[in-house]
C-alpha cells in the first residue's frame, strides 16, 4: 500500500517526542549510576564532572543497597503504597456498593465524593498537616481539647462524676514525626484516592449481571452471599486494576512527603532520591535504577491488562 | 421480568442516610477549607468561632499582596492550557493514524507510550536539572514546564483519543476520500466535528493532570515559571499564623479545578485506567 507513508508521518512527532523524552534523560540516569560523581568534592575534584573515568561499576549499587536509608525508604514506600492500596480498596468497594442503588440526591453525593480527587497534592497535604492534624491549632487539638474541657466540666456532675473522673485527658498525636507523618501521608492520599476507586467500581458494578442477580433472589440467596459471590468476583478485574495504577503513582508520591515530612526522617525512594541529588548523582542514580525496576515490576502486569481490552 | 427486592423500610432510609452521611465526610475538609478562608488569621485558631464567626473577603482581598497569587495562577493557567493546547496538536493526528490506519505495530506503539507514563519522575531528576540548568539554559522557563507538562500527558491523550476514533466508523473516513478530501480535510471535515466530545473531555481531563502537577513544577521552576503547586509548596508549614489567607489561597488553587472535575467524572475512568475497566 502506498499510503503508509502519511500516516507515519502523522505518528513520528509523538513517537520521537516520547523516544526522546524517554531514553535521553533515562540513558543519562544509567550512565550516573555507573560512575562516581558528586557535585561537591574538595578532596577528589576529577569526581565532580561525569567521565566513562570515574567507572565504578556496580559501586554505587552496593552502597545505596547498604546504606541504611534506602532499607529504610524501601520499606517505607512499601508501608505507604500498601496501607494506602488496602485502605482505598476496602473503603472503595463499600462506598461503591452503598450509593449503587437510586435515592434521593445521588447526584449529589457523588459530587461530594469525587471532590478530593481533583485536590491538588500540595493543597491536600497543607490542608491536612495544618488545618485538620494539627495537634494545637487544628482540628485534631480543638477536639481533642473540645472533649478534655467536656470531660473536666463533668467531673463534678451527681451520678455520673466518677465516670468522667476516671476518664483520661487526651494528648493530641503529632503528625510531624517520623512514624506519625507517614501516618498522616497515608490518611490525606487515602482521602484522595477513595474517590478514584469508588468511581471505578461503580462503573464496573453497573455492568453487573443483573439476570444473574436475580436469579440468586429467586433462588433465596442472602444479601452476603450475592455480595460475596457474585460481586466481589466482578469487581475482581477492576480491584487489580486500581491495585497497579495506584502502585504506580503512590511509588512516587512526592509532594506530600515534601511537605508533610520535611527533613523529619520519614522518606520513600523519590525523597531519598531528592536527598542524594543534593550532592551524591552516583548514589542518586542507582537509587533511581531502583525506582525504575519497582515499578515496572508493576507496570508490566498492567500493560498486560490494558493490553487485552485496547483492541476490541 | 424483574424481581422486586424486598426491601425493608429500615434499609430504605439507613443506606442512603448513611451514604450521605459518608460524602459529606468525605467533602468536610474541603468544605472547612473554604470555611477557614472566611475567616481572618486569628479566627481561624480559636475554637469558639469554628463554626459561628464573622465572615471576612480580607484574605481573598488580600492574596495578591500576601502571595502574589495572581503571578503564580497566571502561570499555572499559561503552562496548563498550552501544554494541553501543544499535547492536542502532537496527539490528534498520531490517534488518528492509528485509530484508521492501524498496522501490526500500532498496538506495541500504543503500549510502549503508556509504559513511558510509568516510569518513576524521580529517577531522571538529576539529568532533567542539569539538561534544563546547564545544557539548554531552559530552567524555570514556560518554556520547559509547557513541554515537560506535555510530553507526561502526551500518551494519556493519544490513548484517550485513539479509543474515541476508534469508535467512529471508517466508512465515514473512506467516503470523505471518494470525495477528494485530502488527510487534512478529513480530519478537519469529518474527524473533528464527529469526535469534538471526546476531543473536549479529552482535553479538559489533561488540563486538570497538568494543573494538578506536583513533582516537575516543583523541582525544575524557581520564581518566573512558577505554579500554584509550588506556591502551596513554598507555605507548607505556616505555623498555625495564617490558616485563614493560605486556605482562601488553596480555596482559590483548586475551586475552579474541583467543580471542572465534576463535569468529567466519566471521563475519569476512561483516562486514567487506559479504558481497562468499562
Amino acid at each position: 500500500m502506498a499510503n503508509r507513508t502519511i500516516p507515519r508521518l502523522l505518528q513520528t512527532p509523538a513517537v520521537l517526542l516520547l523516544l526522546v523524552w524517554m531514553l535521553v534523560p533515562l540513558g543519562m540516569t544509567l550512565f550516573y549510576s555507573f560512575i562516581r560523581y558528586v557535585l561537591n568534592s574538595t578532596v577528589r575534584p576529577e569526581w565532580t564532572t561525569p567521565s566513562w573515568s570515574n567507572w565504578r561499576g556496580f559501586g554505587n549499587y552496593e552502597f545505596v543497597l547498604n546504606s541504611k536509608d534506602f532499607l529504610f525508604a524501601i520499606k517505607n514506600s512499601l508501608f505507604i503504597v500498601g496501607s494506602i492500596l488496602s485502605l482505598t480498596v476496602v473503603l472503595g468497594v463499600l462506598i461503591a456498593v452503598l450509593i449503587n442503588r437510586s435515592f434521593p440526591g445521588r447526584g449529589i453525593v457523588r459530587v461530594l465524593l469525587i471532590s478530593p480527587f481533583f485536590v491538588m497534592p500540595a493543597v491536600n497535604a497543607v490542608l491536612w498537616i495544618n488545618m485538620l492534624l494539627d495537634p494545637v491549632l487544628g482540628l485534631q487539638g480543638i477536639a481533642v481539647g473540645a472533649i478534655n474541657d467536656m470531660a473536666a466540666g463533668m467531673q463534678d456532675a451527681p451520678l455520673v462524676g466518677w465516670f468522667f473522673n476516671l476518664w483520661p485527658v487526651l494528648e493530641p498525636i503529632s503528625f510531624r514525626a517520623t512514624q506519625t507523618s507517614a501516618i498522616a501521608v497515608i490518611m490525606m492520599v487515602t482521602w484522595q484516592w477513595t474517590p478514584f476507586a469508588v468511581l471505578i467500581f461503580m462503573t464496573s458494578l453497573q455492568s453487573e449481571d443483573q439476570q444473574q442477580k436475580e436469579a440468586a433472589v429467586l433462588d433465596g440467596a442472602s444479601r452476603w452471599s450475592q455480595f460475596r459471590f457474585l460481586t466481589l468476583p466482578h469487581l475482581g478485574r477492576p480491584m487489580a486494576i486500581v491495585v497497579m495504577i495506584q502502585a504506580i503513582f503512590h511509588l512516587s508520591l512526592y509532594a506530600e512527603i515534601e511537605i508533610v515530612s520535611r527533613g523529619n526522617g520519614n522518606k520513600n525512594l523519590p525523597y531519598l532520591i531528592g536527598e542524594f541529588t543534593n550532592n551524591n548523582i552516583g548514589a542518586a542514580s542507582a537509587t533511581g535504577i531502583f525506582a525504575v525496576i519497582l515499578a515496572n515490576i508493576v507496570a508490566i502486569f498492567l500493560l498486560r491488562a490494558v493490553g487485552k481490552t485496547l483492541m476490541e | 421480568m424483574a424481581i422486586v427486592a424486598t426491601t425493608s423500610r429500615f434499609s430504605k432510609i439507613a443506606w442512603p442516610t448513611l451514604a450521605w452521611v459518608v460524602a459529606l465526610i468525605f467533602f468536610f475538609p474541603i468544605f472547612y477549607m473554604v470555611l477557614t478562608s472566611f475567616k481572618t488569621d486569628a479566627d481561624a485558631v480559636k475554637p469558639e468561632f469554628l463554626f459561628s464567626f464573622t465572615p471576612t473577603l480580607e484574605n481573598y482581598a488580600n492574596m495578591t499582596e500576601n502571595y502574589d497569587y495572581w503571578r503564580f495562577a497566571t502561570n499555572s493557567v499559561i503552562t496548563s492550557v498550552l501544554a494541553t493546547l501543544f499535547a492536542l496538536a502532537v496527539g490528534v493526528p498520531c490517534a488518528y493514524a492509528m485509530a484508521f490506519n492501524p498496522s501490526r505495530a500500532t498496538k506495541d506503539v500504543l503500549m510502549w507510550m503508556l509504559s513511558t507514563k510509568m516510569l518513576p519522575a524521580a529517577a531522571v531528576l538529576y539529568p532533567m536539572t542539569f539538561l534544563t540548568k546547564n545544557v539548554f539554559g531552559v530552567f524555570d522557563t514556560h518554556f520547559l514546564v509547557i513541554l515537560v507538562l506535555c510530553l507526561i500527558n502526551l500518551p494519556i491523550v493519544i490513548w484517550m483519543l485513539f479509543t474515541y476514533f476508534k469508535d467512529i466508523p471508517k466508512d465515514i473516513i473512506e467516503a470523505g476520500k471518494m470525495d477528494g478530501l485530502t488527510t487534512w480535510g478529513e480530519v478537519k471535515e469529518i474527524l473533528i466535528p464527529l469526535a469534538w466530545g471526546g476531543i473536549v473531555s479529552t482535553a479538559l481531563l489533561t488540563f486538570i493532570f497538568c494543573w494538578n502537577e506536583a513533582y516537575w513544577t516543583v523541582r525544575l521552576t524557581t520564581i518566573d515559571a512558577a505554579t500554584l503547586s509550588k506556591l502551596i509548596e513554598g507555605n507548607r508549614a505556616p505555623e498555625g499564623l495564617f490558616f485563614g489567607r493560605l486556605s482562601a489561597v488553596s480555596t482559590a488553587a483548586v475551586g475552579p479545578i474541583i467543580v471542572l472535575g465534576w463535569f468529567c467524572q466519566k471521563q475519569l475512568v476512561s483516562g486514567l485506567t487506559f479504558g481497562a475497566v468499562k
